[in-house]
């Protein structure tokens, strides 16, 4: 619907929409300063860096899901993914393998196959996004009942204990990774053919499908992304914890859209950026952090979290007019 | 003279039209026979009064549900604060209905909140335009917050007539659910319900012929609400108490029924037989492969492969 309407106020329409990044960007200046003038501690460059930590967990599962959400899909599957990452990742390891490198590729690719196995769903079986990669968190949740058994698993990686707590020159490893993610990300979206077909498709599908989109494979490299980022989010927060069990995950399915909506991308797909993405993960992290300052009760911190997600909405994430 | 064969085209229409509505969920209704079958073959108490009884009140909740999210997405919204709205209605009924103004003030209460809250949703996402799955995702985490300010942690009481009543050895779940199909038949014939479909499949195109699209959403989203709340009295007053979290599973279900009962993602599309078809469906599943003795993890990997398939199948037939 947006698409047509596009047209005619075409420029100034994106000109808004270029800056929506900035605007997300210019709220989490403004919490910071704010909050640290409030709370002692806050704005110290320690809590802040661990912010930006915590954050990259998001950013790196909102990474793939802003792909699939610009492609006009939704994925429901992240949480399983990062969770099915953070647990069959130490049972993965080799003695042959003392980096720990080979049991992260194997792990990365289990994950990216999930992830196609959603975007087989979607593209071959018109299965709607929102059912099968619903569908596909629940059987991943049996399956790593059977798998974990419900119990903790201690991950015995190198590699993955460096990405969690490393931090050459100051910047914690898992930030590096974050930026690194970012760096590819934004080159594919915005300067790649692959980039431009996922905006088509997310906008128009039919026409991008007339237009020579392949579109089957386009949906399964889209969902494959979202896949292989998770799953990158699974390994860093498995290194952050130290520890893997059922449901370690489960945080990040409501953050991830909630990042990818924050940052101005429709979740009707065919508009958005990652930079908005970026700054809506921190958004998040930070909000959160202001509610545990708070200190209230449970019940007060989830009314707080959601009263502050609709009110940013209303800043930051209203569709355009219908009319 | 001329208002009798009037009214017998009009009775002559209605049938036919009724039929080609079915037939996108005849398949469906078959699959819910095999499955009737195969549970009451399984379980041949189903017959008696009792079973019957027990299994009506295992479906009801699951019911409500479906038709509160099928409501909404025949207007083309869709809503993943149903779990949260069930845990409020659950933990409202626990804590007023045993209190000072009792079984009638506590279901007075779970209503108004169940309009007001769906009301609220509706308000914010039609009016102002957010997209309905991120308000409602917010909203979940306000409406679950604030049913964990009611009651922290499981508690609360509902009188025990109530509960022997809605889920003792009586029809009474059943006679509720024919009674609310036939008051959504009555809705459907008044203005906001006529524009239900209408403001789903084209909304620009039935708010330039005068459909009041904005208010069919909201009552929509109203109605959703009231229903939401209602299954979680019915959870309530099945367990006996109240608890905050009850409802969690509620979401996905609610989704995952209306979309096997052949309710389209993009609005207008489906029918509210099909979304009972739907939930009925889910419900017999997950009693057959609990009698069947699946674990219950076996049980999330058999449902998760069912709904793809179900979901998938008709879409081959259709190319």
């Amino acid at each position: 619907m947006t698409a047509w309407n596009d047209s005619a106020g075409g420029k100034r329409a994106s000109a808004i929409l270029k800056s929506r990044p900035f605007l997300t960007l210019a709220i989490v200046a403004a919490v910071w300063i704010v909050a640290s003038f409030v709370s002692r501690g806050f704005g110290a460059y320690g809590h802040l860096r661990y912010l930006v930590e915590l954050g990259a967990v998001i950013g790196l599962v909102a990474a793939g899901q802003t792909f699939v959400v610009i492609a006009g899909g939704i994925d429901l599957s992240v949480a399983a993914i990062v969770t099915v990452s953070a647990i069959s990742l130490p049972l993965l390891s080799w003695q042959a393998d003392p980096t720990g490198l080979v049991s992260i590729l194997a792990v990365l690719v289990l994950t990216t196959i999930i992830g196609v196995i959603n975007g087989l769903g979607v593209a071959l079986l018109r299965v709607h996004p929102m059912i099968m990669t619903l569908a596909m968190a629940t059987f991943l949740q049996g399956l790593l009942i059977i798998i974990a058994g419900g119990s903790a698993v201690t991950a015995e990686n190198p590699l993955v204990h460096w990405l969690g707590n490393a931090r050459p020159a100051g910047i914690p490893a898992g930030i590096i990774l974050w930026i690194a993610t970012s760096a590819v990300v934004l080159t594919v979206m915005h300067a790649t053919p692959f980039g431009a077909r996922i905006f088509a498709m997310g906008a128009n599908p039919l026409a991008a499908s007339l237009s020579g989109v392949p579109m089957t494979s386009t949906t399964l490299a889209v969902y494959g992304i979202s896949g292989f980022t998770a799953g990158l989010a699974g390994v860093l927060v498995l290194g952050m914890n130290g520890q893997g069990y059922v449901g370690i995950g489960d945080p990040y399915l409501l953050a991830s859209i909630a990042a990818v909506v924050l940052g101005g991308t429709s979740i009707l797909g065919g508009l958005g950026t990652y930079a908005g993405t970026i700054p809506g993960a921190i958004l998040l992290v930070t909000i959160t952090a202001l509610i545990t300052v708070v200190n209230a009760s449970p019940g007060w911190r989830s009314i707080l979290f959601g009263s502050l997600i609709l009110g940013l909405l209303l800043l930051s994430g209203r569709e355009q007019a219908r009319r | 003279m001329s208002i009798v064969p009037s009214a017998k085209s009009t009775g002559a229409l209605y049938w036919p039209v009724q039929a080609r509505r079915n037939i996108g969920v005849r398949s469906l209704f078959l699959v819910v026979l095999a499955f009737l079958i195969a549970y009451g073959v399984l379980f041949p108490g189903l017959f008696a009064a009792s079973g019957f009884a027990k299994f009506t009140q295992s479906w009801f909740p699951l019911a409500l549900v479906a038709m509160a999210q099928a409501i909404l997405m025949l207007t083309g919204g869709i809503s993943l604060a149903i779990g949260a709205t069930v845990s409020l209605g659950a933990v409202i009924a626990a804590t007023t209905m045993a209190g000072p103004f009792g079984v009638a003030g506590g279901a007075a209460a779970v209503a108004l909140t169940g309009l007001g809250i769906g009301a609220a949703t509706g308000f914010i996402v039609v009016k102002l335009r957010l997209p309905a799955i991120v308000v409602t995702l917010a909203g979940s985490f306000i409406i679950g917050g604030a049913a964990l300010l009611i009651l922290p942690r499981p508690g609360g009481a509902i009188p025990a007539w109530l509960s022997d009543l809605l889920a003792g050895d009586t029809p009474a779940a059943f006679v509720l659910l024919v009674v609310i199909v036939l008051l959504w038949k009555l809705y459907l014939a008044t203005p906001l319900g006529l524009s239900l479909y209408a403001a789903g499949e084209n909304p620009v195109g039935a708010y330039r012929s005068g459909v009041p699209v904005d208010a069919a959403r909201v009552a929509a989203y109203a109605i959703s609400g009231l229903l939401s709340t209602g299954a979680g009295l019915f959870v309530a007053a099945q367990t006996g108490s109240g608890d905050p979290v009850i409802g969690t599973a509620f979401t996905l279900n609610s989704i995952a029924a209306a979309v096997l009962g052949g309710i389209g993602f993009l609005g207008g599309q489906g029918t509210m037989r099909g979304a009972l078809a739907g939930s009925l469906l889910l419900s017999l599943m997950i009693s057959v492969m609990f009698f069947l003795g699946f674990t219950p993890v076996a049980q999330y990997v058999a449902q998760g492969l069912i709904i793809i398939g179900a979901v998938a199948i008709p879409q081959f037939r259709k190319v």
